[in-house]
C-alpha cells in the first residue's frame, strides 16, 4: 500500500499568541500540528463548516446521553471515523473511551502514528464533560 | 498566483485559488489538510471572497431588466421606462336588486364595501363589494340598484395625516389590493387617479400609483407643478378593494349582505329578503402581473408610447386593458377582401373559454379610443377557431410492446401535451406535419412508423329557423379530388326536408372553383341523393366555403352547430389572420396496426397491410 510521506508540518496557531523570540505569530510544529487538528475535526460538528458538510463528528449530539459504556462506545466510534476520514497524515488510530460515573465524564485517549515521519506513536487524552449540568 | 478570477461563485475554487497562493509564498504547509487551524482561515477568506462575488453578481444581475429576478427590482426597472405592471384585477359582476323599504326618506344609499356573498354553488363563497356609495331614488317604497358593479374582494380603507415636514410615503399595507379600486380622498376633495401628465397642472387633484416592494401599491401626490401639492395636517383617505384575482370569476349565484343608509344616515332594514338578479355572471378576475409578463410587455409598452398605432402596439394595449386575454389577432381593414379602410379588427382569445361577453367588447373598445388614433375605428370580432385534426395509423413491433392501448393511450396523451405548445392555441399558429409525426414516432421504441393524414376542421354555428347565409374561410389551400368527396360535414336538417343532411361538393372541371350540394343518403349504402344542388360554391385556392341562404332547422350535434372538414393542400396548416389554430386530439384518429415485418411474423413483407396515405372514404364525417 502506498502511503503518503508527508514533509514537516507547520501551522499557525489560533491563540494568536506572539512568539517571545521572533515577535513573530505562534507556530504548531509536527506532532503538535496534527493533535490540534484532530481536536478540531473531533470538536466540528458537521454543517458547521462552510460547503463542507460531512467533515466532524456529532459529539454534542451524545451530550446528555447516560454515562455509560453504550454511549462510550457510540463516542468512541463517532471520534474513530471523524479521525480516519479527514485526518490523511495519521495511521493505526485507536481511541479509547472510559465512562467516568462520578464527574459525569468521558475520558478519551486517541493513539496514533504519524505517516512518513520519524516519531514515536502518538497519544492524548482529554476529559469530555457537559459544560452545565 | 492565478488569482484573478475575481467574480468567481465556485467556493471550491475560490479555497483552491488561496492555496495555490501559500504554497508559494509561504513557510506554513497545513492548509491542504481540513482540519488544521490553517483551512479555518482559508474558508473564512474563501467564504468572504464567495459572499461578495455573490453579492456583486446579484448587484449586476438585478441592475438589468433582462437578468433581473426579485419582483421589486424588476417593477422599479419597469418604473424607468413609465410601465405600471398590471395589478391583481378583481372579477367583476353585474347585478341588480329592488329594496322593499318603509323609510320616508327620497333617497337611500348603498354604503361602499360588502354588497353580496357570490358562488357558482359547488366552490366557497367570496366576496362582491363596492368601491364607491351608490345612491338610487326611493320611489313607491322600493328602492331599485340596476345593473350595479361589484368588485370581488375585501374593501378596505386606511387614513394618513399629511406631513410634509416629513419625507413621507403613502404605502397602502395590503398585497392583492386591485388598484383600479384605490379612491383616495384628500379633505372633503375626492382625487382622480392618472398615468400620466396630459393636461396636468397646479391645481389638478390627481394621484399616481406605483408598486413597491412585497406587491403593495404606494400613492403619490403632486409638487405645485404637475398636481396639486397636500396641505400639512390634512387628512388622506384611501379605500381600495383586496381581491382573490381569478378565482374569483365564475361567481354567478348572489345573496345581498350589504348596508343601505337613508338620507339620514340612518340604516334602513330592507323589509323581506332582497332578490339579487344576476346580469353578468363573475369573470375578468385575473392574477397580479408575473415578473416574466413585465420584463416581455414594459419595453414593448414603452416603445408603443401607449398609443395603439400598429398591430403590435395593440397587442400590448389590449393585454393591458383586458389582462384575461391569452392571444391577440390584429388585422387591419386594407388587408381584407373586401377591403375595409380605416377599421382595425380585434380578436381575442381570453383565458378561460373562447369567446368574450358583449359587455367585456364594449368596455375593451372604450378603453381602447383612448389610445388609437383618431379617424380609426375598432371593431372586435369573435374568434375563428381553424381545429386541426389527424388520422393517424401507427405500425408497433408487437414483440417490443406489453399492452397496445396503453401505448395508444400514450399517444394520445403525448399529442394533448404537444397540442398546449407554442405551435398551437395562437393566432398566426401553425401545424408542423414533420414535427406531429416526429412527435409520434418518439412516444415508445415500439413504435415504428406512423401514417398520419391531416385534416382541416371549422364548427358553423348555425342561425336555426332562420334563413341566413354562411362563408366559412379556413384560410388554408383545399386538396382537390376532381370526384367531389372534399368537403364534408355533420348532419343537419332543413326546413322542408324530413331526413338528416350533409354538405358535399364537386369542382368544376378546369377550374378552382366547386359547386356546394346538399345531400342525404339513400336505402342503398354507400349511395346518396342530392337534395339541393348548387347550394353554394367552394373556393378551393383560397380556402373558403360560401353558403347561400339557407333555413336550417336542427342540427345533430349539440348547440346549432356544424363541423364542416375539408383536406388541406399543405399538410401544414397555418393560423392565416384571425383564425385561431386549435390542435384537436380529441376529434383526431389513432389506428393502431402491428408492423409484421418488424414484429418477425412476415420477413418477406408480402402479406404486409400497407395504409393509404391519401384520404377517401365516406361522403360524411
Amino acid at each position: 500500500m502506498v502511503q503518503r510521506v508527508s514533509r514537516q508540518f507547520k501551522d499557525i496557531s489560533l491563540s494568536f499568541d506572539m512568539h517571545p523570540v521572533t515577535k513573530d505569530i505562534l507556530v504548531l510544529k509536527n506532532e503538535d500540528a496534527i493533535k490540534r487538528s484532530i481536536r478540531n475535526i473531533v470538536q466540528t460538528l458537521p454543517g458547521e463548516r462552510f460547503f463542507n458538510s460531512t467533515l466532524g463528528s456529532n459529539l454534542s449530539k451524545s451530550l446528555f446521553d447516560f454515562v455509560d459504556y453504550g454511549s462510550a462506545s457510540s463516542v468512541e466510534t463517532q471520534i474513530y471515523n471523524s479521525i480516519v476520514n479527514y485526518e490523511p497524515r495519521v495511521s493505526n488510530v485507536t481511541v479509547e473511551v472510559s465512562p467516568r460515573y462520578d464527574e459525569n465524564a468521558f475520558d478519551i485517549t486517541v493513539y496514533f502514528d504519524i505517516i512518513g515521519q520519524d516519531f514515536p506513536r502518538q497519544e492524548f487524552n482529554y476529559i469530555l464533560e457537559a459544560t452545565r449540568r | 498566483m492565478p488569482f484573478t478570477k475575481f467574480t468567481n461563485l465556485d467556493f471550491d475554487q475560490i479555497k483552491t485559488s488561496i492555496k495555490d497562493y501559500l504554497r508559494a509564498n509561504s513557510t506554513f504547509t497545513d492548509f491542504d489538510f481540513d482540519g488544521s487551524n490553517f483551512s479555518i482561515l482559508i474558508d473564512t477568506l474563501a467564504y468572504n471572497t464567495y459572499i461578495t462575488a455573490f453579492n456583486s453578481n446579484m448587484i449586476v444581475n438585478e441592475s438589468f431588466l433582462d437578468s433581473a429576478t426579485l419582483r421589486e427590482n424588476v417593477v422599479a426597472l419597469a418604473r424607468n421606462v413609465g410601465y405600471v405592471p398590471r395589478s391583481k384585477k378583481a372579477a367583476t359582476a353585474r347585478v341588480s336588486f329592488n329594496i322593499l323599504t318603509s323609510t320616508t326618506s327620497p333617497q337611500v344609499t348603498l354604503k361602499a364595501g360588502l354588497v353580496c356573498i357570490g358562488g357558482d354553488g359547488n366552490s366557497s363563497p367570496y366576496i362582491f363589494s363596492v368601491p364607491e356609495d351608490i345612491t338610487v331614488s326611493v320611489s313607491n317604497g322600493v328602492a331599485s340598484f340596476e345593473n350595479i358593479t361589484l368588485y370581488q374582494g375585501v374593501f378596505l380603507n386606511k387614513t394618513f395625516t399629511a406631513d410634509t415636514s416629513l419625507n413621507q410615503r403613502f404605502v397602502l399595507d395590503n398585497s392583492g389590493i386591485d388598484a383600479n379600486t384605490i379612491r383616495v380622498r384628500v379633505g372633503n376633495r375626492s382625487y382622480s387617479v392618472v398615468d400620466n401628465l396630459f393636461e396636468i397642472n397646479k391645481n389638478s387633484e390627481i394621484f399616481l400609483i406605483q408598486e413597491v416592494s412585497d406587491e403593495k401599491y404606494e400613492i403619490l401626490f403632486g409638487d405645485d407643478v404637475f398636481g396639486k401639492k397636500l396641505e400639512n395636517g390634512v387628512s388622506v383617505r384611501t379605500s381600495y378593494i383586496v381581491t382573490d384575482g381569478e378565482d374569483g370569476n365564475g361567481s354567478r349565484v348572489f345573496t345581498f349582505s350589504g348596508t343601505v343608509i337613508d338620507s339620514n344616515g340612518v340604516t334602513v332594514d330592507p323589509d323581506g329578503t332582497v332578490s339579487v338578479t344576476t346580469v353578468d355572471a363573475a369573470s375578468g378576475g385575473a392574477e397580479i402581473e408575473s415578473i416574466d409578463s413585465v420584463k416581455y410587455f414594459a419595453p414593448r409598452v414603452y416603445s408603443s408610447q401607449y398609443r395603439a398605432v400598429t398591430a403590435r402596439d395593440y397587442e400590448s394595449i389590449i393585454q393591458q386593458i383586458y389582462p384575461n386575454t391569452e392571444s391577440v389577432s390584429i388585422v387591419g381593414g386594407e388587408e381584407l377582401d373586401p377591403p375595409q379602410f380605416g377599421t382595425v379588427l380585434i380578436s381575442i382569445k381570453p383565458k378561460n373559454g373562447t369567446s368574450i361577453s358583449d359587455f367585456a367588447k364594449t368596455s375593451i373598445l372604450n378603453d381602447i379610443k383612448k389610445y388609437s388614433v383618431a379617424g380609426i375605428s375598432q371593431k372586435i370580432i369573435d374568434l375563428k377557431l381553424l381545429y386541426v385534426e389527424i388520422d393517424s395509423t401507427v405500425y408497433y413491433n408487437s414483440s417490443a410492446v406489453q399492452n397496445i392501448s396503453n401505448l395508444r393511450t400514450n399517444i394520445i396523451n403525448t399529442l394533448t401535451q404537444y397540442s398546449n405548445s407554442v405551435d398551437f392555441n395562437k393566432f398566426g399558429g401553425r401545424f408542423k406535419y414533420s414535427k406531429v409525426s416526429q412527435v409520434i414516432d418518439n412516444v415508445d421504441t415500439a413504435i415504428t412508423s406512423n401514417i398520419t393524414k391531416v385534416k382541416i376542421r371549422r364548427n358553423l354555428n348555425a342561425v336555426l329557423n332562420s334563413f341566413a347565409q354562411y362563408e366559412i374561410c379556413f384560410g388554408n389551400r383545399f386538396h382537390k379530388n376532381p370526384q367531389g368527396y372534399n368537403i364534408k360535414s355533420t348532419g343537419f336538417q332543413i326546413a322542408g326536408e324530413l331526413d338528416t343532411v350533409y354538405f358535399s361538393d364537386v369542382p368544376v372541371p378546369g377550374s378552382d372553383i366547386g359547386i356546394l350540394s346538399i345531400v342525404k343518403p339513400t336505402n342503398v349504402p354507400g349511395q346518396f341523393q342530392i337534395v339541393k344542388k348548387s347550394i353554394g360554391s367552394v373556393d378551393y385556392v383560397k380556402g373558403e366555403i360560401i353558403v347561400n341562404t339557407i333555413n336550417v332547422t336542427s342540427t345533430s350535434l349539440d348547440d346549432g352547430v356544424i363541423e364542416i372538414q375539408a383536406f388541406p393542400e399543405s399538410n401544414d396548416v397555418i393560423g392565416l389572420k384571425d383564425l385561431y389554430l386549435v390542435f384537436d386530439v380529441s376529434k383526431s384518429t389513432i389506428n393502431m396496426k402491428k408492423d409484421t415485418i418488424s414484429s418477425g411474423e412476415q420477413i418477406s413483407g408480402i402479406n404486409f397491410d400497407s395504409t393509404s396515405s391519401y384520404s377517401n372514404g365516406t361522403l360524411t364525417r
